[in-house]
């Protein structure tokens, strides 16, 4: 029976089972590592050269698909930090990260207007970890976007998209435009009024398009306004269609630089007459494994470390503002920051630019012809959907437009002014594009707002509540109250961890009566707030919430009429006082 | 040691570094989610109090208290102990105040007390957006979460803020006629400036001036005492019958009702 068995399974004699054990186990680590014996691993983590004939490394390459789409070496100069700063790699870690993160947020999460905002609310207070794993995505959606800008730059500056490589330049432009749809996709599905309004105030630019702009409008929003539908649409962009197209693009994108053109020398290898030595030592051969293999999975454990390490410190936080509510406007609508360069463009009226440029020259001459541009001029449709896709096609259009055959810096200065120009003029048009840039709000409300914004914290949600305990008060400005609005007040904020640190008096309810009562009063000399009559209420409502409004009365000065401006705040005794 | 090696052992104790802190996180989460939810509901309750205020305070009052003849109170004591007894309701609380604010009340289960604002149909208006009104489910609970938040002070649990207004002299009939007047809910309905905005029924700024001839044969002083204990007596132009209840009468002392024709008489 049993020498049948023996037999059987092919079961060699006791004194050679050691050996057979040790061939079966390496087989197996063979097929695992597609190619790699236990010998071979050893001398890998060694650094010593290859142990077989013909080498190993270099098969595992043809036989494993993964490995496949990774080069068998670069040139060393190619792999110099200071050439490619890793930038490319990052972007491609922070795509990784994005899809790891966002399949865990994807078993919690819910794309229909009633339920997405109570459903990232539960991912934040009912998930283990999961309020971190939402700012990971939210911080990793940041880093990609920036990594892509940067990286784009890096090319541009070591003139790597010259020659052959222009098709890895066209298909790196798409990238950023996929890179950018996907964080605008992304950014609506909180459902809160940040994201509603961001994207309703972005989708409508397609609106003013002729012809087929109402439709294009209609066919992303799903619906005349962002609902169930719209809501649905940009949620399977976000995680099927954008990723698939993201992951096909990379591939691409990818399998150009190496398999197909390696990653460019540095100008200063391939164009100067170098030392032979350095020459050599420069296009010595570096190979994927161990050598770029290594120092790639030490460069995801640091990636991975700042990650949490910012996390961890508190160095970012996701936002969450309130449901979002079609039938109210926030006062400022935010634009994501990487998007405030195209809110910036917005605000540019070519037609009166041109006018207020020509007309003045027309009176010079004495002409009583004037230019009356705006009537024909669309400012939202030529700086919304005319300016944006010919910038687009200009970055395409870069390696065709320069023909100058160098990479080096200095044979290129053209090229190089150009580049820095372009980053000031992004970094203009972003300023421009901030909330406050260019858009006039009436004195009052400017005030309370700058006070308390609608979303966010601002200095009035911050006034620790025993400050406004049981207060009942109105604060008149131009009163004056001393130097503290609550003699004989004192608490202990943190009475847990710091049970000796104590506030006497109120110093952050004085300091923002304070500001409030400066601000209008200057308001008020300069001429926008005559008549002024305001104050500062603070009312107690409930056992722990109290109400805080900041009203303001005044005389209009064109129209001589009387206007009220007040805005009503409820600060309960646990809110949270930091951003979370 | 050659780079890939500085490389590994770096590498490592990033990765070491990085679960640690991980694992920290893990410890302090149980703690984090239950702070979470606290002021989550903190902040629930703030929303709430928006809803109240932009959409209730017509009818209940601008703290809850209510307004005779329209509106119950939904922050005494009645409403938290006893009220779900009285209308046979079997599950909690607030359960109950949302699907009453979903819903709204055709006719009011206490039509004696609540005839209504116009003193026709809905007593209280359909809130929920499901049917043809103003509001999300979520603004909803949170309406409710802010009036479940009145339940320390309705059942006394911790004492009332007196509530904030002009500084009145109680030793006086105007005085006294003045807290009435707001304690009563005529602030819901009628506007004096400086004092109240309800915007239902005429602005009273000016009364005493005109209260004498407006009712041939009746003075400043007998018009406006009529117009409180039986309004339909004489309808101000421009506003419908019935709409100011009709039993303030046998809400007020008989003391109550002088002081307050006293203190409407100083509105010049
Ligand atoms: C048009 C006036 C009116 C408005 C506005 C109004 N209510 Fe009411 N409400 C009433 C009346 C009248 C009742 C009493 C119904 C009854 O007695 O059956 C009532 C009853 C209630 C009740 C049940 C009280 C009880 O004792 O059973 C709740 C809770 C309530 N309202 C909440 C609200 C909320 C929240 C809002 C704002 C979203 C609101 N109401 C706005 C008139 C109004
Ligand atoms: C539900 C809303 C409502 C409430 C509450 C209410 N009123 Fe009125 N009141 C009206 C309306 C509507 C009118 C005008 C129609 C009329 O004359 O009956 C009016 C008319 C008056 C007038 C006559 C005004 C004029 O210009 O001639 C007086 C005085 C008055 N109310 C006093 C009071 C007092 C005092 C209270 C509180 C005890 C009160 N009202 C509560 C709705 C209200
Ligand atoms: C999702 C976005 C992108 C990813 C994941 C990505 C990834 C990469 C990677 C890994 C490399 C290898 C070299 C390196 O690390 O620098 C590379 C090279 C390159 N990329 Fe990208 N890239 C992206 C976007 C872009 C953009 C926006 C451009 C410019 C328009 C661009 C242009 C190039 C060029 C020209 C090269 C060749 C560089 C050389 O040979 O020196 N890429 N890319």
């Amino acid at each position: 029976m049993i020498n049948s068995l023996i037999k059987r399974f092919n079961i060699p004699p006791r004194d050679q089972w050691r050996e057979a054990i040790g061939k079966l186990i390496d087989d197996r680590v063979r097929i695992i590592t597609a190619g790699l014996s236990i010998r071979e691993l050893r001398a890998i983590m060694r650094g010593d050269p290859p142990t077989e004939k013909p080498n190993p490394r270099y098969k595992v390459i043809t036989t494993s698909f993964v490995a496949h789409l990774r080069p068998r070496y670069y040139p060393a100069a190619a792999t110099w930090f200071t050439h490619t700063l890793r930038l490319g790699f990052f972007t491609t870690f922070f795509f990784v990260l994005e899809i790891i993160t966002g399949i865990v947020l994807m078993v919690y999460y819910i794309p229909f207007p009633d339920q997405a905002y109570g459903s990232v609310l539960a991912i934040e207070s009912n998930v283990f970890l999961g309020e971190f794993l939402r700012d990971m995505h939210r911080l990793g959606a940041e880093a990609m976007v920036v990594f892509s800008w940067l990286h784009l730059l890096r090319t541009y500056f070591t003139g790597s998209y010259k020659g052959p490589r222009s098709f890895t330049w066209l298909t790196g432009v798409i990238l950023l435009l996929i890179t950018a749809w996907l964080s605008f996709t992304g950014y609506l599905l909180p459902w809160d009024q940040l994201a509603y309004w961001a994207v309703t105030v972005g989708t409508s630019i397609t609106e003013s398009g002729p012809v087929v702009g109402p439709a294009l409008n209609l066919l992303m929003r799903g619906a005349p306004d962002i609902g169930t539908g719209g809501l649905l649409r940009f949620y399977l962009q976000h995680v099927i269609l954008m990723p698939l197209l993201a992951i096909l693009l990379i591939s691409i994108h990818y399998y150009k630089v190496s398999r197909e053109h390696s990653i460019s020398l540095p100008a200063v290898v391939e164009e100067t007459e170098m030392d032979p030595e350095k020459k050599k030592e420069a296009t010595r051969r570096i190979d994927l494994i161990p050598d770029l293999l290594s120092h790639e999975l030490f460069l995801i454990a640091l990636g991975l470390f700042i990650t949490v390490a910012i996390l961890y410190f508190r160095g970012f936080a996701s936002p969450l503002e309130t449901h979002a509510n079609p039938q109210q406007t926030p006062l400022d609508t935010k634009a994501p920051w990487y998007f405030w360069w195209l809110q910036g463009i917005l605000k540019i009226d070519p037609a009166s630019i041109i006018e207020n440029l020509v007309n003045p020259l027309f009176e010079m001459f004495g002409l009583s012809y004037r230019v009356e541009l705006s009537r024909l001029l669309d400012s939202k449709f030529i700086m919304g959907l005319m300016v944006p896709p010919a910038l687009v096609l200009l970055l395409m259009a870069i390696p065709y437009i320069d023909r100058n055959p160098s990479r080096l810096a200095r044979k290129r200065p053209f090229a190089i002014a150009w580049g820095v120009a372009w980053i000031f003029i992004v970094l203009v048009l972003s300023y421009m594009g901030t909330p406050e840039y260019g858009i006039e709000t009436p004195a009052a409300t400017r005030i309370i707002q700058d006070l308390a914004p609608e979303e966010g914290e601002g200095p009035l949600r911050l006034i620790p509540y025993p400050e406004l305990e049981n207060r009942q008060m109105e604060y008149i400005v131009g009163q004056d109250y001393g130097t503290d609005l609550c003699p004989g007040l004192s608490y202990y904020p943190d009475p847990e961890s710091h049970p000796n640190d104590i506030v006497v008096g109120c110093p952050h309810l004085t300091e923002v009566f304070q500001t409030f009562s400066r601000r209008l009063i200057d308001a008020q000399i300069d001429g926008r707030l005559p008549g002024l009559n305001a104050k500062l209420i603070v009312e107690q409502l409930q056992a722990d919430v109290v109400k805080v409004t900041p009203h303001v009365e005044w005389t209009d000065p064109s129209t001589g009429q009387a206007q009220t401006y007040y805005h009503i705040y409820f600060l309960h005794k646990d809110r949270a006082m930091d951003a979370h | 040691m050659k780079r890939i090696q500085l490389e590994i052992v770096l590498g490592t104790l990033l990765v070491l570094l990085t679960t640690a802190m991980v694992v920290v996180l893990g410890f302090r989460e149980p703690q984090r989610l239950e702070q979470y939810v606290v002021q989550q509901r903190a902040e629930l309750i703030e929303f709430g109090a928006t809803v109240f205020t932009n959409n209730c305070t017509s009818c209940h009052g601008s703290l809850g208290q209510g307004v005779a003849g329209v509106a119950p109170s939904l922050r005494d004591a009645h409403f938290f102990t006893e009220r779900l007894a009285e209308v046979g309701w079997q599950g909690g609380l607030e359960d109950y105040i949302i699907s009453v604010v979903t819903t709204g009340r055709q006719i009011s289960t206490r039509p004696q007390l609540y005839a209504g604002m116009t003193g026709q149909a809905p007593v209280m208006p359909t809130w929920s957006e499901k049917f043809g009104g103003p509001l999300r489910d979520d603004q909803i609970r949170a309406v409710a979460a802010f009036i479940m938040n009145f339940e320390p002070y309705a059942l006394g649990l911790v004492p009332t803020a007196v509530p904030l207004g002009p500084v009145v002299d109680e030793s006086t009939p105007e005085g006294r006629g003045q807290v009435v007047f707001a304690a009563q809910g005529c602030t819901a309905c009628h506007a004096i400036s400086g004092l109240s905005t309800g915007n239902v029924g005429p602005v009273l700024d000016g009364l005493a001036s005109r209260a004498g001839n407006t009712v041939a044969g009746l003075s400043a002083e007998e018009y406006i005492h009529q117009s409180i204990v039986d309004p339909n007596a004489y309808i101000v132009p421009g506003f419908a019958e019935g709409i100011m209840p009709q039993n303030f009468a046998e809400l007020m002392s008989e003391d109550q009702l002088n002081d307050l024709v006293a203190f409407l008489l100083t509105l010049e």
